[in-house]
């Protein structure tokens, strides 16, 4: 079993895999969160900071 | 806001404990800088270290690591988690007794440290030098830590977790798991252990450690400081949340995998060290998706650097997070590691992470903060202002002179006459020519202290012109964000801390598994005709003396298979050379050369003469003198427990020589100590520290079969 796992570091097609995976993960990452409906969502969670209480200075 | 559930409730934040934090973080900081700057004399003028054992550079600079990390940084994380926690969750800590507890018990933990370090009671891992009592300490206080934040986030009122409360989560989960996997050892004694790991797996689950240390307790948390600090000093949003979103998932899960970037070319198996720097080139790109972040968000408000100068500090370290973030990758190359690895460029890179990243994050975040929790103005814009520049022009300084220092060694270093013969076969003719550069880097920290000595009087006038009579003023809270139907699964995964726990928990138990795993059955890695004794039992207690002085610091026991080290050292160090070593010693920095096959090239009365004073044998050596090694008696006894645990680790020793590990390594020392008398040195040396060290010294290399 662990003498498997260890074979497979070296079989190119199974890394080539991997690294489609993970790059088709962080493209898929990457198009959620620019879906048109998440606009409202992230304009308001951007303010959380901002609202917790008195401002450090006035705005300019 | 959606205000639609609008019950305002008036509730108490708990500042206190953040003053507390707050306050503790600027004591350490001054504790740890001076540790550092002490350090730094020494190694430009190596009387500094005073033939004091307690202040020598092989404890001190454990000392400093420490206090930097875990004192200063550490204390920063703890003071502004709690402020902003607070804020972004609406709502108190959970329990202010936990908190008390997690202050206290942190600052308990930094005080032991402070004592043992010097004591020389250290495991001899980097970053993970605290022995066990303090281990299981530190897993205690990290709990209750963790059990106040969850709490917390529990019972708040805005049901939306921002950005930087997800940093916060990867910190705790990560930082639990790291620690806790590092330091799994067996007591020998009060403070004395052996790491369950040996050789191969200790260097690779030492440096997913280690790595992941940069990564978790230096990054992570203080990337959730920035996205909660910056907005609030700049007054404007976060530049994006998108990108926010896609950093932090690319972070958490890339970062857990570098490690082993720390051991490009050396015995490690080849697809760890790859898997290593394929992962560390990659986190270049979520690293620079934070800077970017942070920088941006001050889009349209750069006008601020002049009317509002702690922004400047905001700039300059998020500025230096990504120049440390590039650069760490470009080391993580091979080909640029084996230049680079071992030399002073490393300490260059990590002070511009510590200094300008995370030095300069704090105090931008204690000058926003102190005004705000004594109700009151900063003293002084202009101390500020003095701090900066004076601050920066010292990280400069000792950024330059460092990398500048490094790739003059890794240069002279590799280069090969045309015959083929080392340029420069003596080691110390590469280290004469960097001191200049030693005390530049002296300069450099000494300008950061006067920086940071500036910002002391500032805060402490701050805080003394402040208003005494303090009221706590109710802050009126709305509940918000449990009134929508959640359309968005990402609003889902914020709505639920322990689902998003969970999976950052997974995102980086992936990574840590798949690296880890394989090397536990470390046999399938080794040659059977390669395998190599175990250590004498008086080397062994040698080798305790080694970790003790911290002789790792500064000398490394692993030849990599380049042509100029083989040249220099002897051929490249194998797996099996290490395979009984607990804990591995392959170091990390070279100041002095490398000791894998130092047995046997020079007399004992050499190693004697080095010791007590290195330039009676090496002019213009900069190593301390270890007097107290002549004069301290070796602990015999203990060798019978240490061999016992030794083999229950799977050391190969007998039965009859660790029943009789004291006899057995009684006789050796004789045997050395007549040679010392032999050959003109002093009598009666046989108890002495010194002569099981030698014995050490005398057995490195010399341990395989076919020697």
């Amino acid at each position: 079993m662990k003498q498997d796992g260890l074979l497979y570091f070296t079989d190119t097609y199974l890394t080539a895999v991997g690294l489609l995976i993970f790059f088709l993960f962080f493209v898929g990452v990457v198009i959620w969160v620019n879906r048109k409906q998440g606009k409202t969502y992230y304009k308001r969670m951007e303010q959380i900071p901002l609202n917790d209480e008195e401002l450090a200075y006035e705005r300019i | 806001m959606n205000t639609s559930n609008s019950v305002i409730e008036k509730i108490f934040y708990d500042d206190d404990i953040v003053k507390k934090f707050t306050l503790a973080t600027m004591i350490w900081a001054a504790a740890a800088f001076i540790f550092g700057l002490l350090a730094a004399l020494q190694l430009a003028y190596w009387p500094m270290n005073a033939n004091l054992e307690w202040i020598t550079f092989g404890r001190l600079r454990p000392l400093h690591t420490n206090a930097a990390i875990f004192a200063f940084a550490g204390n920063a994380i703890f003071a502004g988690i709690y402020h902003s926690s607070q804020r972004l969750l609406k709502t108190r800590m959970f329990s202010d007794l936990l908190s008390k507890m997690h202050f206290w018990g942190w600052q308990l933990i930094i005080l032991s440290a402070a004592i043992t370090l010097p004591l020389g009671y250290s495991q001899a891992k980097e970053y993970a030098e605290l022995e066990w009592p303090i281990d299981i300490a530190i897993a205690v206080v990290w709990v209750i830590f963790a059990i106040n934040f969850f709490g917390t986030i529990r019972k708040r009122r805005e049901k939306h977790m921002y950005v930087a409360i997800w940093f916060y989560i990867a910190t705790i989960i990560t930082v639990a798991v790291l620690h806790i996997v590092n330091s799994i050892e067996i007591p020998v004694g009060f403070m004395r252990s052996y790491p369950v790991y040996a050789g191969i797996q200790d260097a690779l689950v030492q440096w997913w450690y280690g790595h992941n240390a940069v990564a978790f307790f230096l990054t992570t948390p203080f990337l959730g400081l920035m996205y909660y600090y910056v907005p609030k000093a700049a007054n404007r949003p976060v530049y994006s949340y998108r990108l926010s979103i896609v950093h932090f998932w690319s972070l958490v899960f890339i970062y857990i995998w570098a490690g082993p970037h720390h051991l490009l070319y050396t015995s490690l198996p080849e697809w760890a060290q790859t898997l290593g720097m394929v992962f560390s080139i990659m986190l270049w790109a979520p690293s620079w998706g934070g800077m970017i972040n942070g920088l941006l968000t001050l889009k349209g408000s750069w006008h601020l650097l002049r009317t509002e100068p702690l922004i400047k500090f905001f700039v300059a370290a998020l500025t230096f997070y990504g120049m440390a973030t590039f650069e760490g990758p470009l080391l993580s190359i091979k080909s640029v590691s084996a230049l680079g690895h071992y030399t002073d460029w490393i300490i260059g890179h990590v002070h511009s992470g510590a200094l300008g990243w995370n030095g300069f994050l704090t105090f931008g975040m204690i000058y926003y903060l102190v005004p705000k929790l004594w109700n009151t103005q900063l003293y002084s814009k202009k101390l500020l202002e003095n701090h900066f520049w004076i601050g920066l022009t010292g990280v400069l300084l000792y950024y330059i002179s460092m990398v500048t220092a490094g790739i003059t060694q890794g240069l002279m270093w590799r280069a090969v006459n045309k015959d083929g013969t080392l340029m420069y076969p003596d080691f110390i003719e590469t280290v004469v020519r960097i001191v200049p550069l030693y005390w530049v880097r002296a300069l450099g920290g000494l300008l950061f202290i006067v920086g940071f000595a500036l910002m002391c009087y500032n805060i402490y006038k701050t805080i003394k012109l402040a208003p005494k009579e303090q009221k706590a003023v109710a802050q009126e809270v709305v509940r918000s964000g449990y009134d929508e139907v959640s359309k968005e699964s990402h609003r889902n995964l914020e709505g639920m801390g322990l689902t998003f726990s969970v999976l950052a928990f997974l995102a980086i138990a992936v990574g840590s598994v798949i690296e880890i795993y394989p090397t536990l059955s470390l046999h399938k890695y080794i040659t059977p005709a390669n395998i190599v004794d175990p250590y004498t039992p008086l080397e062994l207690a040698g080798r305790s003396i080694y970790i003790k002085e911290g002789c790792y610091v500064c000398h490394s026991q692993q030849i990599r298979p380049i042509v100029s080290e083989v040249l220099r050292y002897g051929k490249a160090s194998t797996i099996e050379e290490s395979m009984y070593d607990h804990p591995f010693q392959w170091g990390s920095k070279r100041t002095g050369p490398d000791l894998s096959r130092l047995g046997k090239k020079y007399p004992n009365l050499w190693h004697l003469s080095h010791m007590m004073d290195p330039r009676a044998v090496t002019p213009k050596s900069i190593m301390p003198n270890y007097p107290w090694l002549a004069e301290k008696d070796t602990d015999f006894l203990v060798l019978r427990k240490d061999l016992s645990v030794m083999k229950t680790l799977g050391v190969p020793y007998g039965d009859e020589i660790v029943a009789n590990a004291d006899i057995h390594a009684q006789k050796q020392a004789k045997e050395i100590a007549a040679d010392l008398e032999k050959n003109g040195g002093p009598k009666g040396l046989e108890k002495k520290e010194i002569v099981a060290l030698i014995a050490y010294l005398q057995s490195l290399g010399q341990k395989g079969k076919a020697q």
